[in-house]
């Protein structure tokens, strides 16, 4: 009887590994059910309440405050356009409803985004007022919250961590966690009571923050606010149709991306600002966005430089001429590998 | 007159923190100096123009005696601190001192501002021939920024340092430049992600 002979912190260590093991995985599947329940009801209320809120998106030492309004409103049948018809649901034969919002930037020149159902319309300096054909505001806020989150379950775990005060609300906090160390983290606080966002942070996976959206002010109601019963009354500026083919074939390729980045699309355009000519291809994850841009460069070689704002950053290197570019939410590590994985034929660039 | 106590007053007219001792010290100077509480009373008046907060009474009042003391004045570059004796009262006398220096710097001050424009207008003038505008005007601001050792050590020579700070300014454009397409490149794909990432889901 050998098993007599073991010693006493021995047994103890064999007894707790059998409760551990034999516990936690149960434990484990229970947060992340529970965190997964809270994300799709953040989905929900994002989509179906009325609110008027504010946040503060902190990231450099600087803060960049937000005003966002959301809200339904019934349309009659009779009276909606087509483009109204495109984006709705239809709850009745003669109603559905028409989602409306507003993400208004407080500081600096306007930048606001206006949405009416599944048109989405920016207001930017730097360029003329334009609409996209969307049902998503493209804002600090990943997009992935208002839709189905188990798109991100691949990638990441879900956990439920614990409970705080935020906003002068309870709350609930939930941990977006990457799989692998090729991506940020996302915490998320939601309210209890509501379902919707108090807090966000960008946390990297040895704990450091990199960037964090605060909310200042929510307000739930049960009628639509004034400023969004404008907006219903608004003319939008025209879609612009964006072209079917979404994909261009280039000399080149990305030969390694984090799993389970997809390409979403890749063309040749000029970057605005300076009408540099760029061959483009842009990857997501469902949750992170990865820009990848490659041109001709007067340099010869140029060592791999970088930026970060916030959590994006901005890294490029030149080899032989060809400057590539990486920018996203993504830590520096992964976008040198990205950089490093791109090979192409000189000759063919442009 | 030192310049800080004027900073401490300045601070004290916009209501930012002060150290106790420090405007206990310039409170009580304020008081014996005439020409310490009168930048007191100037600075509230600056703060109350830009504000847009002043009383029409004085307005109408001041513009009258500043006419008057233009046209006394033989050059507004040199103000004289107490110039003719003016048909007012010494009480009024004391107002109008305080503003001929003000109107006597803010001419000096526009026309250092006009000839910077001119300056810069004739810069841009030049550039239009060389194509490439922009960046000649951006480096002059920068022309006293200190290189790091590590960035080019072995360049001496003025036009090369001149290169390195281009090159920098260009650094920052082309990250700035990045940076804004990505996010307008991810706003306009925002329809085709949701539909792509739905089929993958589908799958």
């Amino acid at each position: 009887m050998k098993n007599l002979s073991l010693t006493l912190p021995t047994k103890v260590i064999f007894l707790l590994s059998i409760f551990l093991f034999s516990t936690s995985p149960a434990v484990f599947a229970a947060e992340t059910e529970q965190a997964k329940l809270s994300l799709e009801r953040l989905s929900q209320s994002l989509r179906t309440l009325n609110f008027n809120t504010s946040f503060v998106v902190v990231k450099n030492n600087q803060a960049e405050p937000y005003h966002w309004l959301h809200g339904i409103t019934k349309v009659d049948t009779s009276t909606a356009d087509e483009a109204q018809l495109a984006g709705s649901q239809l709850t009745a034969a003669k109603t559905f409803n028409v989602e409306l919002e507003i993400l208004a930037l407080l500081n600096g020149p306007r930048r606001d985004i206006l949405r009416v159902g599944n048109t989405v319309s920016y207001i930017e300096p730097e360029y003329a007022p334009y609409s996209i054909a969307s049902a998503q505001i493209s804002g600090p806020i990943p997009t992935v919250f208002g839709r189905d989150v188990s798109v991100l379950a691949s990638n990441y775990d879900f956990v439920s961590v614990g409970k705080s005060r935020v906003l002068g609300r309870a709350a609930q906090l939930i941990r977006i966690e990457p799989k692998d160390a090729h991506r940020y983290g996302y915490w998320l606080w939601l309210d209890l009571e509501s379902g919707l966002l108090l807090k966000m942070a960008v946390i990297t996976r040895k704990g450091k923050l990199l960037e964090q959206i605060q909310f200042t002010h929510l307000e739930i109601t049960d009628s639509l606010s004034e400023n969004l019963k404008q907006l219903h009354l608004a003319e939008l500026p025209q879609i612009i149709e964006l072209s079917a083919k979404s994909k261009t074939n280039l000399a080149w390729q990305v030969n390694w991306l984090p799993e389970g980045f997809i390409e979403i699309k890749s063309d040749r355009h000029r970057i605005n600002s300076t009408n540099q000519a760029v061959e483009f291809m842009l990857f997501n994850d469902g949750l992170v966005d990865i820009s990848v841009y490659v041109n001709p460069s007067k340099d010869t070689h140029r060592p791999i430089e970088y930026v970060n704002d916030g959590a994006t950053l901005v890294l490029n290197q030149v080899v032989n001429n060809l400057e590539v570019s990486v920018v996203g939410k993504i830590p520096l590590a992964t976008a040198k590998d990205i950089v490093n994985s791109v090979s192409f034929t000189p000759k063919k660039v442009n | 007159m030192s310049e800080s106590k004027f900073e401490t007053i300045s601070s004290l007219v916009d209501n930012y923190r002060v150290s106790e001792q420090a405007s206990e010290q310039v409170i009580d100077e304020m008081l014996k100096d005439e020409h310490l509480s009168a930048s007191w009373q100037q600075y509230h008046l600056i703060g109350d123009v830009i504000r847009d907060d002043i009383p029409p009474t004085l307005q109408l009042d001041l513009s009258a005696q500043i006419a008057e003391a233009i046209a006394d004045e033989p050059s507004v570059l040199a103000p004289k601190s107490a110039s003719k004796p003016l048909n007012t009262v010494d009480l009024i006398k004391a107002k109008v001192v305080q503003l001929i220096r003000p109107v006597g710097q803010l001419a000096i001050a526009a026309s250092a501002a006009g000839l910077m424009i001119i300056g810069v207008q004739q810069n841009t003038a030049d550039n239009n021939e060389v194509i490439i505008p922009t960046q000649v005007v951006q480096t002059k601001p920068l022309a006293g920024f200190a290189n790091p050792v590590s960035f080019n050590y072995q360049q001496n020579s003025q036009s090369q340092q001149q290169e390195t700070i281009k090159e920098r300014i260009a650094q920052q454009r082309r990250f700035q430049a990045l940076l804004s397409d990505h996010q307008q490149q991810v706003k306009l794909s925002a329809a085709k992600l949701a539909e792509l990432t739905e089929s993958t889901e589908a799958k």
